[in-house]
Parts: C-alpha cells; structure tokens; sequence
C-alpha cells in the first residue's frame, strides 16, 4: 500500500457515507406523534388513554382460531400464502361486503388484504398519486394522510371541519363539526386527483350523514376525483346511527377504495390485519405497490381472521354478533367517560362512532401556563404535562391538523374509550382529584 | 407471481417457489401458540419492533458482527425480508442515483429500484469454467467489469449472499473486493443476507459489514421465514448504523407503522433458546444447514441421474441446472420467450414438475446467458423429494 492508500484506508474505517444519504421524499415526513407520545406513555402513565387501541381482551372466538389454527396440524400455515390476500379471507370478505354493498365482487380483483389498514392506505396513495397531484384532506384528520400524500409527490389540500356550537347548552356532538359546502367546492379543482374520507371520524368521532356523503359524492363525480374512504371504525356507530358507505353512493363505487381493519373490527390491533375492497380497475394499482413493497401478509393471522368474519357472516345482524355487541358495549364506555369529564369540567365532544372523544380542557388551563412563541401547540404542551404530572395520557388534538392549521384548535385532547371499566374508572378518579385540587387551591 | 399460481396445482412436485414444506422446529410453533392466550400481545406494539424482539436480535447479532449493536436504534423490523428492502431502497434511492444489481438477482431488486426512481445496473456473474460449472463457486465477477459499473452517480450496490439463485456464498476476497469499491466511490452497500445460516460443510458466511470501513455503509437484511422456516410469519430486519437505520424508520413509520405483535414475541422467544446454544451444534441455526445438506446432494444426485447437469450451491436452498444437456426441443413451441420459460411450462405440463427459469432473475441484457438453467427448491420434505425421484428416474422412459 501507498502512504496516501493507508491514511484514506485508515480514514474511511470510521468514516460515514459524506454524501447525503436519505432520499428527498423523506423531507418534512420524519416526525411522528405516535413515536413520541407512545414513549411518553409508556414512561409515565398510570391511566393510558391515548394511543388507540383496546386494553380489553380481543373477543374469544377470535383467540380461539387463532389457536385452533396453530394446533391444527396444518403447518404450511407458517409459510407464504396468496400474496393478495389468503382465499379464504378474501372470500369472505368479499362475500359481506357483497351483502353491505348490494353488489357482486370478485374475492381475487376486488379484494386485498394488507398489513393493517396502514398499508392499504400506504397502497393507495402510491398507486394513485403522483408529483402535481393534489388530495384533499378533511381536518382534523388521522396524521398519517399527510404525510402519506407527500411521500407520493402529492400535494395535501386541507378543508377543516368546523364547529357550529350546539344552542342551548347541550352537549357538544361531533354532529357539530361540519363541513361548509362552498368551502369545500372550492378545494376541487383539475389537478384534484383524490379525496380522502374517514368515516366514523378518527378523532372527532363523527359520522358523516348521508347528505353530507352526497355532497362529497357529487363533487367527485363533477371533478372526476377518487374516493379514498377510510372505513376503519364502520362498525362503532352509536345511539342507532347508520354507517353509510360512500361506495354504496350514486356513482362511486368505480371510483372509491374502502379501506377496512381487523384491527378495530375484532379488538386484535396487534395482529396487523386490514384490506382494499373497490373495482379492479383501481384494485390492480394497489397490487402492483403491494407486490412491489410487501408481497405477502402473515398467514396465520389472516387464517384466523377469516374464521372470525365467517362466524359474523353466519350471525349478521344478531343480537350475539360481536359487530352488535361491540358498539353496545363501547357506547356505555363512551357515556361513562362523557359523564366523567362533564362532572369535572372538561367539555366533551360527544362522538356519534370511532372510540374516541374529543374534550375542550379551557377549564384546566392554569395548571399548564402558556408560553408565548412557543413552536409546540398548547395542546401538545398540555397532554406532555399531564402524562408526566398526573399520569394521564391523551393525545393533543393538534397532532390531527396541518402544520398551518395546529393553532386552530389548541384547548382540545382526545381520549380512546375502548377500556376496561377498570381503567375509565381509575381515569375518573385522576380527574376527580385534580378537580378537588383546583377548587381547594 | 406469474408461477406461484401455476405451482398451486396439488398434483405437480413443486420444486419452484422457495417455501419450505418441511415443519418449522417444534419449539416455534409452540413459542406461538404461548402468545395466543397473552391478552395484551393482540395490540400494537413498539413500531419499531417489539422490545424484546429487536433486545434478542441485537444480542444474537452482536456475537455475529463482533459489534455493539443498539437494539433501538440499530435495528428495524419488517414484514419479511422484502419489507426491509423495501423500506431501505425507499429510504436512501432516489431519482438520478444507480444501484448496481448482480445478476443473477431476487426478482424483486430491480422493480424496487425503479419504484424509487433510480436506475438498476446490471453486472452478471459469469462462469469461470467457459460454462462448464459444478459449482456456484465458479460463478464470479470480473473484477474490470464491477470497478466500470461504479461511477458517481452510483448510491448503493446490492449484494445477496448466500445468493439465490445460484448458492453462491461469496468469499472474504470477493467480498474485499466489492468493499474496496464502496469505500472508493463512497457507495451504500444493500446486504441480502437471508440464508446467512445456511451454508455448507467448507463455506463460511461472510458478513460483509464486518470488513474495515462497510459497518458505516452497510445495511444487512435477515430474515425470520428464512431462518427458521417460517415464511409466512413475514418477519425481517435491517441492521445497521443509526445514521442509516433512521430513515429506514421514517420509511416504515409512513407505510406500516408495526409489525404484527404475537409473531414478533413468539420469534423472539425462539431466539432466546437459540441464543442461548449459539456454541452448541444443535442451534437450529447450523442444525437446519446440516439437515439441507444431505437433501442438496440428494437432488443433485438424482438431477444427474437424470442427466441434467446441476450447479451444487456452497449455501442457500436453491440449486440451478442446466438444461440445455438435454436438448428438449421446444422450437416449435410459437412463443417469444426465453428457452427456459419454454422449458418450465413443458416440465410442468408433461412431468409435472416445477422449477423456475433463470431468466426470471436477470435483466434484459443478460436472459440469453443464463436461458438454459432453471431454479429447483430442495428445501423439501423426504416424501416431496421422494415424489420428484419417481419424475427424474422416469425421465429418459419417458423421452423415447
């Protein structure tokens, strides 16, 4: 070796790459809420109501598959299956939602299954969106839309739900945020390629009515704009409300992708388990991403999904259908915490669906003094403080806005209720304390 | 995809896909079935990986590496393997680099580096003995030919070893010589390493983010479905530096956010036990290689019963054959396709067995190089290979 090879040599042992390594479409995506607000949680809180998941037990016929199908014997379980989907988890899939969408599908074109609803969002977003294009987002929205669309070179046009209070000191309703329709008429435009709808609503909770739907519906048809229709929570919907499916509306269906969870469906987050239903000739992008990304899902889980969605096939419309139960449970949690934090002065937003609520904290403002110019929203600011000092945790309602609009709703936090009496109970009773400790102060 | 639905039909031996139809060792399954009754192991989880996952990970691959490795911040989880390419030619290709892929190649490089936007460069491995090979080690690259692949524009050069197709499981100065490179031309190095454990009697896996200067360049992709024949648990990682492995996160934050939770436990269990016997010769780790050695000369003795002419692989699960001594003509068969493609579809259809053509692995360029070998799995249970030794022997019968 030469003098100059061996220090070069010797340089480039500890050296790091001196060239820019990320790619440019990571720009303005590497922040997460769910990674720092999960650490907070898991660090401090005794009373976990944030991060949206149940800390119930996930229904038994579910667990129960799940194990049948590992005792089975059948061990090509633990291999590749389909990599659009395992049949017998699209079959059915496919056959409920011939019978919610009054339509005949195709298990092997008009379904797909994902890693979690996540990835079909992820799916979507590659495959149909491109540099120039804009996709419009409802505010507040679950985060990961926006940044999904800018990872695919797209363009996020935002259009906020907004308040009308209710007269008469009632209660305030998700039915309360609205969209104003000239508003959002005038967010279409020719570079519109798609719009995303999350309906029931994560975090409001709301549950978008069937004129609100036509309203969205006939604009799509008039720009000639995809539906991108996050349908996670279809099945929490409360006080004998109807889930009304965008693909179900006069001309959508050619142009919507329903996106759904196993997750949220049977109480099993963990198992990463969502799918794309819509017409082949959108389904078809979403499989060149999948194959070209993913390729293939976990057999096993998908295995024991397929099982649970053919004992709710048979049990449809039931009252011991876990799609009827669930929502019957979840709306007396959801009356539970609604009460709770109305006694204590937080002013919820009731939730027509999802198991989230929304609740205005004004009356808490004091304990967590405001810090003028601060770069971090109020209410960011409010859920750190909280988790770390009473051992609540809740996420910030500005985690689901823009970076333009976080200061537009900055006294309000979200609350998953999807918990065991046990747990909304022990909630309570932080609440109740830090009330008494404010009024004796 | 294209012969994965092909191969489904239960009459035909399949020898193509690379799935194993032997049972992953017990104590996985069980490990499994444990998680099943823990409640809270049916939520999310770390998006990152699961604790206790990515802590065993990182003690298994710090004995590998001969390195600290920080299970939080040097480690990803994905879904599959292919997850974790996916995610680190996401993260770190774009749009005017070249990534160097060497042919032949997993199918999936080339697609996932135009996806990114980049352009593949092909470099093939070419047979030293003018075509006469007994062995993947005499499939190499010309040294002149890689160094003229590297220019400026070059991001990332992806290396598979043990290599599928071929089993090749390159050496320390193979590897030297790709390192050199990297370091001169300031090249990412993309380590497909998933059948790291599976390597013959005379070979040694070779990390090549163990020689000087690549840690701090290299991402290095394992895989659960390899390692203890459980592919459709989906289960993969990338190791590597913080500095790299970060944007890696931002990938799978954006695309999946997590991974399954009871499969990630139950894999992490199963490394505990693993872990624990990493000096002893029963580890499933050097167990598996052992068992597949005696099926990899099995195979390679009835393919030259047959007279057919296999390549025998120093590592991995697949072997390659050359056809061509058979001299199957398929001329008349009114097609543009590459020999090989031709030859798969008539063993299917009249011996019904299945393999993959090789030129499914290559770019466009190079299909006629590589058009007389096909691609046979032999990671089989006995009576599947029982079952393609009734085919084999019958052969020539049945070619009169």
């Amino acid at each position: 070796l030469k003098a100059s090879d061996s220090l070069s040599f010797l340089l480039s042992l500890q050296a790091e790459m001196s060239r820019p390594v990320q790619a440019r479409r990571l720009e303005g995506i590497d922040k997460n809420i769910w990674v720092e607000f999960v650490k907070l949680a898991a660090t401090y809180s005794k009373v976990n109501l944030g991060q949206g998941f149940p800390d119930f037990p996930a229904p038994d016929f579910v667990t129960e598959a799940f194990t049948r199908a590992l005792s089975g014997g059948n061990h090509m379980l633990h291999q590749y299956t389909r990599g659009f989907g395992h049949p017998p988890l699209v079959k059915v899939l496919a056959q409920f939602y011939e019978k919610l969408l009054g339509r005949d599908l195709d298990p092997m074109t008009n379904v797909m299954v994902t890693v979690g609803a996540y990835q079909a969002l992820f799916c979507c977003f590659q495959a149909l969106v491109d540099e120039g294009d804009e996709v419009i987002i409802i505010e507040p929205f679950f985060d990961c839309y926006e940044p999904m669309v800018k990872m695919a070179g797209g363009t996020p046009v935002f259009v906020p739900l907004r308040l009308n209070p209710p007269k008469d000191g009632k209660l305030m309703s998700s039915a309360n945020w609205q969209l104003d329709p000239a508003e959002l008429a005038s967010k279409f435009n020719e570079r519109t390629k798609a719009i995303v709808l999350n309906s029931p609503n994560n975090p409001l909770g709301k549950v978008f009515s069937r004129g609100e739907l036509g309203l969205i519906a006939e604009l799509c048809v008039k720009h000639d704009v995809l539906c991108i229709s996050d349908e996670v929570y279809e099945w929490l919907v409360y006080d004998g409300k109807q889930h009304i499916r965008m693909a179900s509306m006069q001309g959508m269906w050619d142009r919507t992708v329903i996106i759904g969870s196993a997750g949220k469906t049977f109480s099993v987050t963990g198992w990463k388990v969502g799918w794309a239903v819509g017409p082949d000739r959108l389904l078809q992008h979403l499989r060149t991403v999948h194959q070209n990304s993913v390729y293939h899902c976990a057999t096993i889980a998908q295995e024991a999904m397929a099982e649970g969605f053919q004992r709710e096939l048979m049990l449809y419309g039931k009252p011991e259908s876990y799609f009827v139960q669930l929502p019957k449970e979840l709306q007396q949690k959801r009356d539970w915490l609604v009460q709770s934090l109305d006694a204590v002065g937080m002013k919820p937003i009731v939730p027509e669906g999802t198991y989230f609520l929304v609740a205005d904290i004004s009356q808490f403002k004091s304990d967590v003094p405001d810090v003028p110019n601060s770069d971090e929203p109020y209410d960011y600011r409010f859920a750190k403080w909280m988790v770390k000092n009473k051992g609540l945790a809740a996420i910030p309602l500005s985690a689901f806005y823009s970076e333009a609009h976080k200061n537009n709703h900055t006294n309000f936090i979200r609350f998953c209720f999807a918990k065991e009496e046990a747990t909304l109970k022990a909630a309570n009773d932080i609440l109740q304390k830090w009330k008494q400790e404010k009024t004796s102060s | 995809v294209e012969f994965t639905k092909v191969a489904a039909d239960p009459s035909i031996v399949n020898l193509g896909q690379g799935l194993p139809d032997i049972s992953p060792p017990s104590y996985v399954k069980e490990e499994l079935a444990k998680v099943a009754a823990v409640d809270r192991l049916n939520q999310y989880t770390r998006g990152f990986g699961h604790p206790s996952l990515v802590k065993a990970l990182s003690q298994v691959y710090e004995r590998v590496f001969g390195r600290k490795i920080d299970p939080l911040t040097d480690i990803l989880v994905t879904v599959g393997a292919y997850g974790s390419l996916f995610s680190t030619i996401q993260a770190l290709i774009e749009e005017g680099d070249e990534v160097i892929i060497i042919e032949p190649f997993y199918d999936c490089y080339e697609p996932m580096v135009k996806m990114a936007g980049a352009k593949p460069v092909f470099i093939p491995l070419r047979c030293k003995n003018d075509g006469n090979s007994a062995s993947s080690a005499d499939w190499v690259l010309d040294h002149a030919e890689l160094a003229n692949k590297f220019n400026s524009k070059t991001k990332a050069i992806i290396l598979n070893t043990p290599h599928n197709p071929i089993g090749k499981v390159f050496t320390r100065e193979e590897l030297q010589v790709i390192a050199d490179l990297c370091i001169k031309h300031d090249t990412l190095c993309i380590s497909d390493e998933v059948y790291e454990w599976l390597v013959y009697k005379g070979n040694k896996h070779i990390k090549i983010a163990t020689l000087p200067g690549m840690w701090e360049r290299t991402v290095t992709i394992g895989s659960a479905g390899k390692t203890y024949s459980v592919t459709g648990w989906k289960l993969g990682w990338s190791i590597g530096p913080e500095y790299l492995i970060k944007h890696l996160q931002v990938v799978h934050q954006n695309t999946l956010y997590t991974c399954p939770t009871p499969l990630q436990e139950a894999l992490a269990q199963a490394f505990w036990i693993d872990y624990k016997r990493m000096d002893d010769p029963d580890c499933y780790f050097y167990s598996l290689s052992r068992e597949l050695e005696s099926k990899r000369d099995r195979m390679a003795q009835l393919l030259e019963e047959a007279g057919l002419k296999p390549v025998i692989p120093d590592g991995g699960y697949f072997m390659i054959v050359d056809v061509s001594t058979l001299n199957v003509d398929l001329s008349d068969v009114d097609e543009k396709q590459p020999y090989d493609y031709k030859f798969v579809k008539w063993m299917i259809a009249s011996k019904k067995l299945s393999a993959i053509p090789l030129s499914a692995f290559c770019g466009p360029e190079t299909k006629k190089q590589f058009e007389k070998y096909i691609r046979f799995c032999f990671i089989k249970k006995d009576s599947t290979l029982d079952a393609a030794e009734v085919i084999l022997k019958n052969w020539n019968k049945q070619t009169d």
